[in-house]
């Protein structure tokens, strides 16, 4: 092949050997293999080893018609809990991500370009230890003081503002309050790296030429901070629409975050292919979501992942 | 002026940010050294390290484990520990070579290059593990004994796999973005004083990277250590440190995870505290030697007069004395009101037993008030008691 | 020990961009050469192919008669010396220079020996232990020089090493490197945009334009007798007037333009100029005199538009009859007194100091 040459020729031919094999074993063992056969299974019948390869092992879309339609059984015409549990999924993560923006465009427009050097270091420091702290470690924090007995309600009932705990993680105010705590950060370095590059000058400028400090942000920060924005919209969403920590960890008894919708099938009933097909669906809607942003924002991908 | 009131309530707002970001993490840590058998601050029982050790032996006599004589998360630790280091050892290289590839590739293909090397990042983590065990068992289960069934059941075997995967690309952005300021002249420069391109490679692009090898090997491990969401998948019948956190606090939050936490933040803070120190202090002898070599080459006299600013010791090393200060008087009223040691301990659990004799007592009566209360017809639950999720998290 | 470099018909192309269009050249072993040319020319193309590290699409490059087609740059007997430097940050200038022979296995006592034998002959003396970063800009450049030096090469290529200096140790380090490839004695192959360099450390230049050679000679010849308008106007100064042929004899031609008829010299005629070809006449700055003060073969009118004051020289701005401007100096020594904004005088040249080309591209003006 013409890479293969290529690469041999202008690396000598121990270096070039060791690309190779580094980039096929990467590319193809673990990469394109893995997920290929992941859809292939996807659309198999659930099978016991013996049974592959044997007359049942056909192609099939019965996961997908269980996605929506669910089990024969069910009175209901659409498998209305995953689907439902499916787009409330991506609808919270949307609004987590939106909350992400909001919170952290402050912070970081501060840090960038208010703070002083030294403060700002401080900042960035105050801002990445937390986030090298688990994420489970950090949903079990705010699991403490949700808790029905947790900190807060203990506290709360001490002070007597209320009789009995309030129900936080039962009502999943725990859960969207933990998504997005996760995935903060990797919406503030995008936003601050890319606020950083602009031109301090810009700013004066426009409050020279008598823009207000709203409009300032309208016209100059934000558009500048486009590639940023995206970057850091993209990463949180696609974490928190395939988060399974901190569902785990804050998930209330019967909110079902589509992850673990899929880790049910996969461990608990034991359902690989259909555990396959559910997350072939996460797969595409992680796609489409990169996708629609890039055309959305006429962004390309090297910008979205830096 | 508006301005002010811009720059006063951003200020509010970021102050606000920071107590939502540490406030959790702090109030966690304090629960670690509450005697009580639940992460909490009030009531308060004893102060005890005894979730950092041994754990309690509470009064049905189950013994709920501390941090140290806790035998999974001992286990899962060693795995987490081994599966990092094979994990560095292959995405090291894999980043690398992928980031000279780019470097190296026709412009056409690039751009596909780059999209499928940055796509493991891009899926969700759960994916990963699961295609990877999916392949993985449909492999071994071609034959059934020999080296294929053994490792594609191997749940080690697997996780270091699926986590190469991800994490090959996180090497590889630190790659690229270090290869983007290598200057190529010298790779042809070694070339031409006669070095074979063997030779360039480990005399001029290696030392070149190594700062880029080392960070890259660090947020490896890290990024290996701390994943859940492929590991939970691929690990099969094994445990890491994540999972078995996991499972634990699916079980019911004990202290024991807050002790663990504890432990992480402060090895995190310190860290921290040492790498910036470190950095401080390379940036300033390089600014010692650019200076040196200003004043050695230049015969400005404006030259020698720039100040180069020292560290300043004080105020990070009263900051410190300060805390251990307010740490000591803390502790010593703490002893004082007898809230510490064995002895305190046992007062509460005492107490707290003979509440719970009340209480079984006193329920034992409701029982019987229901249950005649049940005949005349009235419908009486009682679920106040217990962690709701203790039993409802763990329905599937 | 030096080596001939010889040039056969050699083309680069990039897609379907010539970058370098079939040259010819031959360069002697233990000359110093130069290409000369604008910026994007082809000049670094043509020295890469030389090295070893660009393939030539047509012809092929012969080093001391040995076709080179085969043999990668780490095995050709020549050493580069790159526009950056490519110094290696992280060695010390010691590593640096021995880089070379440590890549052949040569052991660390020779190598230490060498490496102090060639800081000697760099005047680099006490900077051995240094890192790169730790020198001035003039100390690196003898630092790549020293490195290329170090195996002994036949051949030293160099891509613009001035270029980031500033003026004067540009100015000092020409000398430097003349007096040091006569120490050496081995061929030098020289890169560079400026002319003024070229001239003063070439024996011999090679002009180029858009991938092209125009001329190759000596450097004298190549100042005084261009062979087309574009190494006329690029290598120094120049004043060009076009008109038409009226005459034409063996070696000595007459234009007529819009201001007047003017008698030169032809180089090279050889019979290719012939009665109404369109031509240029060129006057380089310093051939023009004051009229009132000797006898030429050509005079013009002229009036003045500005002046400007360099220390040895003046040079005057002005206009001719159609308005066509035209620049001339005159040695400081000369007196000017009479000479104003707006004052119409008169200028001359000698036939022997202009020269008549057919039309054809100028070098951009600069
Ligand atoms: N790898 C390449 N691919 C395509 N075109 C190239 C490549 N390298 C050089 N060129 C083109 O070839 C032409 C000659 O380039 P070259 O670097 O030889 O110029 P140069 O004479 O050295 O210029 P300078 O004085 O600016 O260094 C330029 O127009 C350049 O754009
Ligand atoms: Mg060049």
């Amino acid at each position: 092949m013409n890479l293969f040459s290529s690469l041999i020729k202008k690396n000598g031919p121990i270096i070039g050997t060791y690309l190779l094999i580094a980039i096929i074993f990467w590319f193809i063992f673990l990469i394109i293999i893995p997920q290929l056969y992941m859809v292939d299974l996807s659309f198999r019948p659930n099978l016991s080893p013996l049974e592959r390869g044997g007359d049942k092992d056909f192609y099939t879309l019965e996961h997908y018609k269980h996605f929506l339609f669910g089990s024969a059984g069910s009175n209901n015409y659409f498998n209305v809990v995953d689907i439902s549990v499916f787009f409330k999924t991506i609808f919270i993560s949307i609004i987590v991500t939106i909350l992400n923006l909001l919170f952290c465009y402050p912070i970081a427009f501060y840090i960038a370009k208010v703070a002083q050097p030294n403060s700002a270091r401080f900042l960035i420091i105050a801002l990445i230890i937390p986030f090298w702290i688990n994420e489970l470690l950090r949903s079990f924090a705010l699991r403490v003081l949700l808790a029905n007995e947790g900190v807060i309600n203990t506290f709360l009932t001490q002070i007597g503002l209320i009789d009995t705990g309030l129900l936080f993680i039962t009502n999943n105010v725990g859960l969207y309050s933990g998504l997005t705590y996760a995935y903060l950060l990797l919406m503030m370095f995008p936003l601050y790296n890319a606020i950083e590059s602009l031109d301090k000058n810009q700013l004066e400028a426009a409050k020279d030429l008598g823009s207000s400090t709203f409009w300032t942000h309208i016209r100059v920060v934000i558009p500048h901070a486009k590639p940023g924005i995206v970057s850091g919209c993209t990463m949180v969403f696609m974490l928190t629409v395939g988060a399974l920590a901190t569902p785990v960890v804050l998930g209330g008894p019967n909110t079902l975050w589509f992850p673990e919708l899929i880790y049910q099938w996969f461990k608990m009933s034991n359902n690989w292919s259909r555990g396959a097909a559910y997350s072939f669906l996460l797969l595409i809607i992680s796609v489409i979501f990169v996708l629609t942003m890039m055309r959305l924002f006429k962004v390309r991908i090297g910008e979205i992942i830096k | 002026m508006s301005n002010r009131l811009i720059n006063y309530s951003l200020i509010f707002y970021i102050i606000t940010f920071f107590v939502f970001l540490f406030g959790p993490l702090i109030i966690m840590s304090i629960t670690a050294f509450n005697s009580a058998d639940f992460p909490r601050i009030s009531p308060w029982d004893c102060l005890s390290f005894r979730w950092f050790n041994e754990g309690m032996v509470d009064y049905v006599g189950q013994h709920q484990a501390g941090l140290l004589t806790d035998q999974k998360l001992k286990e899962g630790f060693y795995n987490s520990i081994f599966i990092g280091f094979f994990v560095v050892l292959l995405t090291v290289p894999i980043g690398l070579a992928a980031a000279l590839v780019l470097t190296q590739i026709n412009p056409k293909l690039r751009e596909l290059f780059y999209s499928l090397s940055i796509m493991p990042v891009l899926f969700p983590g759960v994916i990963i593990g699961i295609s990877t065990v999916v392949l993985w068992n449909r492999l071994s289960g071609l034959s059934d004994e020999g080296i294929l069934s053994e490792v594609g059941r191997n749940g080690i075997f697997l996780t270091i796999l699926a986590q190469t995967c991800f994490i090959s690309t996180y090497c590889f952005l630190i790659f690229v973005a270090r290869l983007q300021r290598f200057d190529r002249s010298q790779e042809e420069a070694a070339l031409d004083l006669g070095a074979t391109q063997t030779q360039v490679f480990f005399k001029i692009l290696l030392p070149y990277l190594a700062p880029a090898i080392g960070s890259s090997a660090v947020i490896a491990f890290l990024a290996s250590f701390e994943n859940y969401n492929t590991t939970v998948f691929s690990i099969l019948s094994d445990r890491t440190l994540t999972t078995v956190i996991a499972s634990k606090v699916r079980l019911g939050i004990t202290p024991a995870i807050s002790a663990l936490a504890f432990a992480i933040i402060v090895i995190t803070v310190l860290a921290v505290i040492i790498y910036e120190f470190y950095k401080r202090r390379v940036d300033r002898l390089k600014k010692i030697e650019e200076q040196t070599l200003l004043a050695s080459q230049s015969s400005d006299s404006r030259v020698q007069k720039i100040e180069i600013p020292k560290i300043n010791f004080i105020k990070p090393l009263s900051f410190f004395i300060i805390i251990a200060i307010i740490l000591s008087i803390l502790f010593t009223q703490v002893l004082k009101n007898n809230l510490y040691g064995d002895a305190c301990i046992a007062n509460v659990e005492e107490e707290k037993k003979r509440k719970i004799e009340e209480q079984r007592k006193l329920e034992e009566e409701k029982f019987k008030l229901s249950e005649e209360d049940l005949q005349s017809g009235n419908k009486g639950g009682n679920s106040a008691f217990g962690d709701i999720f203790n039993s409802d998290l763990f329905e599937y | 020990m030096s080596a001939s470099v010889e040039l056969k018909n050699a083309s680069v192309t990039f897609g379907n961009f010539y970058a370098a269009k079939n040259i010819n050249v031959k360069i002697n072993g233990g000359e110093f050469f130069s290409f000369l040319g604008p910026s994007g020319c082809g000049k670094t193309t043509l020295l890469r192919a030389i090295s070893g590290f660009q393939d030539l699409s047509e012809g092929e490059v012969l080093i001391d008669g040995v076709d080179m087609s085969r043999i990668g740059p780490n095995k050709r007997p020549t050493s580069l010396i790159f526009q950056n430097l490519a110094l290696f940050p992280l060695m010390s200038v010691a590593d640096n220079i021995s880089f070379s022979l440590e890549v052949r296995g040569v052991d660390k006592k020779k190598r230490r020996s060498r490496a102090n034998e060639l800081i000697e002959l760099m005047a680099l003396d006490g900077q051995g232990e240094k890192m790169v970063h730790q020198l001035s800009g003039g100390q690196k450049q003898r630092v790549a020089i020293a490195r290329a030096l170090a195996i002994e090469p036949k051949v030293l290529l160099l891509d613009e090493p001035l270029s980031a200096l500033d003026l004067k140790l540009r100015q000092r380090m020409r000398t430097e490197l003349r007096a040091i490839q006569k120490r050496v004695n081995i061929t030098f192959i020289y890169i560079t945009h400026d002319q003024s360099e070229a001239l003063t450390m070439s024996d011999r230049i090679a002009v180029m334009n858009e991938g092209e050679i125009e001329q190759i000679g000596l450097c004298a010849d190549v100042y005084n007798k261009p062979l087309t308008p574009f190494v006329a106007t690029f290598v120094g100064e120049n004043n060009s007037i076009d008109g038409k042929l009226t005459e034409v004899s063996s070696n000595e031609a007459t234009i007529s333009t819009e201001n007047g008829s003017f008698k030169s010299c032809l180089n090279n005629s050889d019979g290719k100029y012939s009665i109404g070809d369109e031509v240029f006449l060129f006057i380089r700055p310093e051939a023009l005199e004051l009229a009132k003060n000797g006898n030429f073969d050509n005079v013009i009118d002229i009036n003045i538009d500005t002046f400007e004051f360099e220390g040895n020289i003046k040079n005057y701005f002005a206009k001719l009859g159609s308005n066509k401007k035209i620049k001339f100096s005159i040695p400081n020594s000369v007196d000017t007194s009479d000479i104003h904004s707006g004052s119409n005088i008169q200028i001359g040249f000698n036939k022997l100091n202009s020269v008549i080309l057919k039309k054809g591209q100028l070098a951009v003006d600069t």
